[in-house]
């Protein structure tokens, strides 16, 4: 049972750390939000959703990669590689501004409870989850093989293979970007001041409505990156893709601590590498069961998470 | 109660009480149109098998309503998605929907069980031209026998499965295989039947992937470090299409073989390249191969080519119609009729159901590949 863990170590890990930092980034887009309002932002699946199918509209639509097509090489690859991370990220930001607007900033005015804001969070990913499956007749998408899945040699016998290296190195560096952004700017300084207190924050002048417009936006451009990551490895996508790949980055959220960046970090990585390790040694079938008997363990011992909740936490 | 819900409620259950009267004597006076339903996934991941059976029950209606006959067909479209839950909530509106007659599908087996329970209250035949779990005619298993109105055209599982196993490892010298199910009914059910076949020394893993699973790196990691060079798919073919490609990725190149729910022109589609050369099996004979000149008139007819399943979709539907033609106008004297039914099929074959609803005589398996994008048969499995 437990050779193939051995036997595989390594490039089990490789692939868990690769599928982590999709998480992770998605993750963000849950973390950011609750870190400043202290909400669910349920329509982040959705905003992952829309931003697959940017990158499956540049490739298909736009540079006409079906499934028999070549890979592309060179110049030309880096350049449909870079269009579709931007068109995912705009996309995805477009939409979280979009849900912030038309299902939060309305709500929030008129003084609302947080639960109302909640459903309609929750509404607004139906529309859109809805709008998609008639757009595509609820049919799965594919997308042409746009990078070529060569092998950059092997280490420790696990397969270095070049789009797990993009997803790990591109994540990784968007993912410190975002770090500094948020502990080094003065929007960033804003954001974290909302989310330390908010009445505080508006009496300092801070526009309330223009960070949690920022919030949303930042969370949209790291979701919608992971949509490029997701479709450039798996490529594939369909209208409910959002469901499975919200519920795990929202698991992986909790349990790095929701609101908190690196928390999301931290569990983005050890979700994903808890996966693949359980997948493979105790099969597929127990993947989902032991995630969530190791996340009641953690909340049990750890009520907020791995690395407790909210962004001011990440303060230097 | 409340006087005024009562009230109304009481409104409204004389005007349905009065209305159906007048819908059933209607009904019974003289019978001028009856409808034929088609039930399988519309829409969803496996809409492709369903639109290409509904298809080829169009052409066949279409044909028995150029001989302008004295009770006119319609067909009504019923959309499970090939997806258990949602067979359970239309099945009851097919069931209770007394212009139909009988049905061709369901054509999943999961769907089947679910809508089962409905069309066994509604007395409501149906012939499946694609469901093959074996325990659907098997009157041992209460839970999901379709007796006495379910019938199939296609051999079972039982068949499938043996086949599937042996066409997987044919020419591979020393094979290793690695099974994999995506834990829907039909694909545990093939899976034991492939199971049975396959050499206990020739078995090196399993695995079970649920069928929204989107990265396959730990099955993949299976197969490496068992070394497996055949891989056998049990599920359907919109999950295979993300598999193979997985696997073609991570640098399979051993064998990649599933049954008839990856048997489809859409696997080809999804999976483009790395679908090349992959073994499929189904009790199914494509239409070009069992009968070229229907074929061109079916494409002339219906503006593409027919798909999977198109000719036991369409044998099933001539079925019921050629019941309508001798007058066969409701549901008991439909079922009667097809209990009764022997007569020969588009392929040669002679069709006659056996108690429990499978074809009497033995079936066959058909084996098929994917070469240049497309589907190609390879001829019987024996």
């Amino acid at each position: 049972m437990f050779s193939v863990l051995i036997d595989e170590f390594w490039s089990l890990t490789i692939s868990g750390i690769a599928l982590g930092f999709i998480y992770v980034l998605i993750s963000l887009g849950y973390t950011m939000v609750y870190g400043v309002l202290r909400m669910i932002n349920f329509a982040n699946s959705e905003i992952f959703m829309f931003g697959t199918f940017a990158t499956v509209v540049i490739t298909r639509d736009v540079f006409h990669y079906t499934s028999l097509t070549e890979s592309a090489t060179g110049f030309r690859l880096v350049l449909i590689l870079v269009l579709s991370l931007i068109a995912s990220m705009l996309t995805s930001a477009v939409i979280a501004v979009f849900v912030e607007f038309v299902a939060y900033r309305r709500l929030r005015a008129r003084g609302t409870n947080k639960l109302a804001t909640l459903i309609s969070a929750i509404g607004i990913s139906i529309v859109l989850s809805e709008v998609m499956r008639l757009l595509t007749n609820s049919r799965p998408t594919g997308s042409g093989r746009v990078l070529e899945k060569i092998s950059l040699g092997e280490i420790w016998g696990a397969n270095i293979r070049i789009d797990n290296v993009l997803t790990i190195v591109a994540a990784a560096i968007i993912f410190i970007l975002l770090d500094r952004f948020v502990k080094l700017s003065r929007m960033g300084k804003a954001i974290r001041a909302v989310s330390m207190n908010e009445d505080a924050s508006k009496l300092m002048g801070v526009n309330l409505n223009r960070v949690i417009s920022t919030t949303f936006l930042i969370g949209g451009l790291m979701t919608g990156a992971a949509s490029f990551f997701f479709v450039t490895v798996y490529e594939n996508t369909k209208f409910n893709i959002g469901f499975t790949m919200g519920l795990a980055a929202f698991t992986a959220a909790v349990l790095g601590g929701i609101g908190n960046i690196r928390g999301a970090f931290a569990g983005g990585i050890a979700l994903g590498l808890l996966e693949t390790y359980a997948s493979a040694v105790l099969g597929t079938q127990w993947k989902a069961v032991t995630v969530f008997i190791v996340l009641v363990l953690v909340l049990l011992f750890r009520p907020n998470g791995l690395f407790g909740e909210a962004i001011q936490q990440t303060r230097a | 109660m409340n006087k005024k819900i009562q009230k109304a409620l009481a409104v409204a259950a004389a005007a349905t009480l009065t209305l159906g009267v007048v819908s059933v004597s209607q009904a019974q006076a003289a019978v001028k149109s009856v409808s034929i339903a088609y039930q399988g996934p519309l829409s969803g991941g496996e809409a492709q098998t369903g639109i290409d059976e509904q298809n080829a029950v169009k052409f066949a209606i279409k044909q028995y309503m150029a001989t302008n006959p004295a009770v006119k067909v319609t067909l009504v479209s019923v959309d499970d998605q090939g997806d258990p839950s949602v067979a359970g909530t239309v099945a009851p509106g097919t069931a209770a929907n007394k212009n139909i007659i009988a049905v061709v599908g369901p054509a999943y087996s999961g769907a089947t069980i679910a809508s089962l329970p409905y069309y066994k209250a509604g007395r409501l035949p149906l012939i499946s031209p694609s469901a093959t779990r074996v325990s659907l005619t098997n009157p041992k298993d209460k839970a999901s026998f379709g007796g006495p109105v379910f019938h199939r055209i296609p051999s079972t599982d039982a068949k499938q499965g043996p086949a599937l196993a042996k066409y997987a490892v044919q020419g591979v010298s020393n094979p290793k295989v690695f099974v994999i199910d995506d834990q829907s009914s039909y694909s545990t059910g093939l899976r034991d039947y492939v199971l049975k076949q396959v050499a206990k020394s020739t078995l090196v893993g399993k695995d079970s992937i649920p069928n929204d699973a989107t990265d396959f790196s730990a099955t993949l990691s299976k197969i490496k470090s068992t070394d497996a060079n055949v891989v056998i798919y049990t599920g359907y073919f919109s999950q295979a299409s993300k598999l193979i490609k997985q696997l073609r990725g991570a640098g399979y190149d051993g064998v990649f073989a599933g049954g008839d729910g990856v048997l489809n022109q859409e696997f080809a589609d999804l999976a483009g390249k790395d679908a090349e050369g992959a073994r499929l099996t189904g009790g199914t004979i494509p239409l070009a191969d069992a009968d070229p000149a229907l074929e061109a008139k079916f494409k002339a007819s219906m503006g593409v080519a027919s798909g999977v399943y198109a000719v036991e979709s369409y044998d099933a539907a001539n079925i019921i119609l050629s019941g309508i033609a001798a007058g066969k106008t409701t549901r008991s004297g439909m079922l009667n009729w097809i209990k009764g039914y022997n007569g020969t099929g588009v392929a040669g074959n002679s069709i006659s159901f056996d108690r429990n609803g499978d074809t009497a005589g033995a079936g066959f398996i058909n084996g098929f590949t994917i070469k240049d994008g497309k589907v190609v048969s390879k001829g019987q499995i024996k």
